[in-house]
């Protein structure tokens, strides 16, 4: 399923000089819009294909790959709530190359939207725009800017509107980008932000009716939330090619690294991390397509889950790479510090882990009632099952009847005992929490993380039941998981190292391509 | 199902939430003003589907959000 060929040139060593001299990836832009790889952020292309561009970019290079693909981020709110002019008219400046960005977050209000300063008034013709967005990916380099800002009321989620900004229409003076900021990774990336003041857009600037912008972004990172995942992945196996190159060469005490039992576990956990990661991103970015209406408990989850787990098998291989993973000549110490950004933008792991929190109640509900979508999520979980086309009128704030992925445990044969078990227990745990409607207690950050656990283990045993795969793969990837050494870990780690190739899905769908 | 039902049954739900008792919930205040977090306030949809068997959007409280304006919707929508 690769619908593009990366450029050859778009090389690690290259990627390792520019971010060295902290430079723009320019030509590896340029490069990538004559391959087309635009086409992959248009409405209607199914997620999996978005998703399986983004790992693969970003397991060559980081900043190229949020470099370019901000322009998904960007246009997302437009495919999901624009009018069909106004989504034709921003897929042909995307068709043609135009780079487009979100500009959410303000310099005193990072994840707290509702408190944001940017404002929209009215004004003949339509409206004008002020203040600042700051931390903004490709604000300077940006031809169109998504922006949300303020038409109501401060701390109203109805108080606020989506506008698609063209800077080359706004008058000169009415806009500035900001200054790069230097960044700890993604160094060469265009990092900045842009003040507006009295910048009068059209009224059609505006993305759906006033007052739904939060609405309708929201909606639209449940979309991009779920693809962060595809980051993680393009990263740490990036980072286990790496080491496992290392420890396979590296000889000590009359032997390979690789060889040595403690590090054979590590590479073997890492490995095996990865493979968990891909079926929780895999099966959670197929749910789009066919458990859309889930989709704002499914997002959180894999936003959470995937880049928390990888930040951790990151960790785990540096300590087995040693003083190399310090040095600034190899591709690992650029891992490891543009990793650290995917647990941090487009929704930090609070704000995922508090949306689960917050449905809580509904998820108590259906797993009290077994409500289960068989067939969404049969679709979901059947790599080579066909799925419908997205319909955004689908996606919803909150999941009404909880997760189904997560409640086929209470009814599924397949499911193991012990899933089910933890499953009963854990519901009981969430169930006698008083819902409180303010902060959220700590100790349900807890069972929220629990909660991802538990969706990462009944994703691992859907794809398993549904895909035909190896048992081996299955005892492994619920080892780790739940944290418990298994020989079958090795063992898999073992069939690596013989020549199979790191995924186990890409095999099942490539099959019959 | 009257309207004095619904309301008084809301008034209590949101003073639930926010622990606080329900006099003391002014039924005309923006229900963020009286405490509600806006994210979890989509969990009274929730908890309308339980009561009244009604299907309503996650953002019902967004677009109607004060106990007397929710009540009034609901109203218009079980009738
Ligand atoms: C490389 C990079 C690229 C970026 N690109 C963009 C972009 O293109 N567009 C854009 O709009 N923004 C962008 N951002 C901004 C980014 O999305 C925000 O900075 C981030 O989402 C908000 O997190 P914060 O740590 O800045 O601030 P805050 O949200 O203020 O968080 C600070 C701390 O508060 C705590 N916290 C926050 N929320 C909660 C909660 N609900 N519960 C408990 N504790 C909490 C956590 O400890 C957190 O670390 C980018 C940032 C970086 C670094």
């Amino acid at each position: 399923m690769r619908d593009l060929e990366l450029p050859p040139e778009l090389t690690v060593e290259h990627c390792l000089e520019l971010d060295a001299r902290e430079e723009f990836p320019d030509a590896l832009c340029d490069s990538l819009t004559d391959l087309g790889a635009e086409r992959l952020y248009l409405p209607g292309v199914p997620a999996e294909r978005l998703l399986a561009m983004i790992r693969d970019l970003a397991g060559r290079d980081f900043t190229v790959a949020l470099a370019h693909c901000k322009t998904y981020l960007g246009s997302v709110a437009t495919w999901v709530g624009g009018s069909p002019a106004q989504v034709a008219g921003l897929a042909a400046k995307v068709s043609g190359g135009a780079v487009v960005s979100l500009a959410l977050t303000e310099r005193d209000h990072g994840s707290d939207a509702l408190a944001g300063d940017v404002t929209a008034t009215p004004v003949p013709g339509g409206y004008r725009v002020d203040g600042e967005k700051w931390l903004i990916n490709n604000a300077t380099r940006a031809d169109v800017v998504c922006v949300l800002a303020r038409t109501g009321n401060k701390g109203d989620a109805r108080g606020f509107s989506l506008f698609l900004v063209d800077k080359h229409s706004l008058p000169a003076g009415t806009y500035r980008c900001l200054p790069k900021v230097a960044t700890h990774g993604v160094r060469g990336a265009d990092i900045s932000g842009i003040r507006f003041t009295g910048a009068v857009v059209p009224a059609d600037a505006m993305i759906g009716e006033p007052g739904r912008g939060l609405e309708i972004l929201l909606k639209g990172l449940q979309i991009t939330r779920t693809l962060c995942g595809g980051m993680s992945l393009g990263m740490g196996e990036h980072a286990l090619r790496t080491v496992l190159e290392f420890a396979e060469n590296h000889r000590m005490y009359g032997r390979r690294l690789a060889d040595l039992p403690l590090a054979t576990r590590a590479l073997a956990d890492s490995y095996v991390d990865l493979l968990v990661a891909e079926a929780v991103t895999v099966v959670s970015t197929r749910s789009i397509h066919s458990l859309t209406g889930e989709q704002s408990l499914i997002s959180a989850i894999v936003k959470y889950y995937v880049p928390t787990l990888i930040d951790r098998t990151i960790q785990r291989l540096a300590k087995v790479l040693g003083a190399r993973a310090l040095l600034m000549d190899g591709p690992f110490q650029k891992i490891w510090r543009d990793h650290a950004i995917v647990g941090v933008f487009d929704g930090n792991t609070w704000v995922n882990l508090s949306t689960l929190v917050n449905q809580f109640p509904a998820l108590t509900r259906g797993y009290r009632d077994a409500r289960v979508d068989q067939e969404g999520l049969a679709a979901a979980t059947g790599l080579k099952q066909p799925l419908p086309p997205l319909d955004p009128g689908r996606l919803s704030l909150a999941a009404r009847d909880g997760c189904s992925l997560v409640q086929s445990l209470a009814v599924s044969p397949d499911a193991p005992e012990e899933l089910r078990d933890r499953a009963d227990r854990l519901h009981r745990s969430m169930a006698e929490w008083r819902p409180r409607g303010r902060e959220v207690p700590p100790e349900l950050f807890g069972l929220a993380r629990d909660y991802a656990q538990l969706y990462a283990a009944a994703a691992c045993v859907r794809v398993w039941a549904d895909n035909a795969l190896d048992d081996v793969w299955l005892r492994a990837c619920l080892a780790r998981v739940f944290g418990r050494p298994d020989e079958a870990t090795e063992h898999l780690l073992d069939l690596t190292r013989r020549g199979r190739p790191f995924s186990f899905l890409r095999g099942v769908t490539d099959h019959d391509t | 199902m009257t309207l004095d039902h619904i309301r008084l049954w809301l008034r209590e739900r949101v003073a639930f939430y926010v622990e606080r008792t329900p006099e003391e919930i002014d039924p005309d205040a923006k229900l963020v003003e009286v405490g509600l977090d806006s994210v979890f306030a989509m969990s009274l949809s929730g908890d309308i589907e339980d009561e009244f068997g009604l299907v309503v959007e996650p953002t019902v409280a967004w677009d109607h959000p004060t106990v007397n304006a929710l009540a009034d919707h609901l109203h218009a929508e079980v009738a």
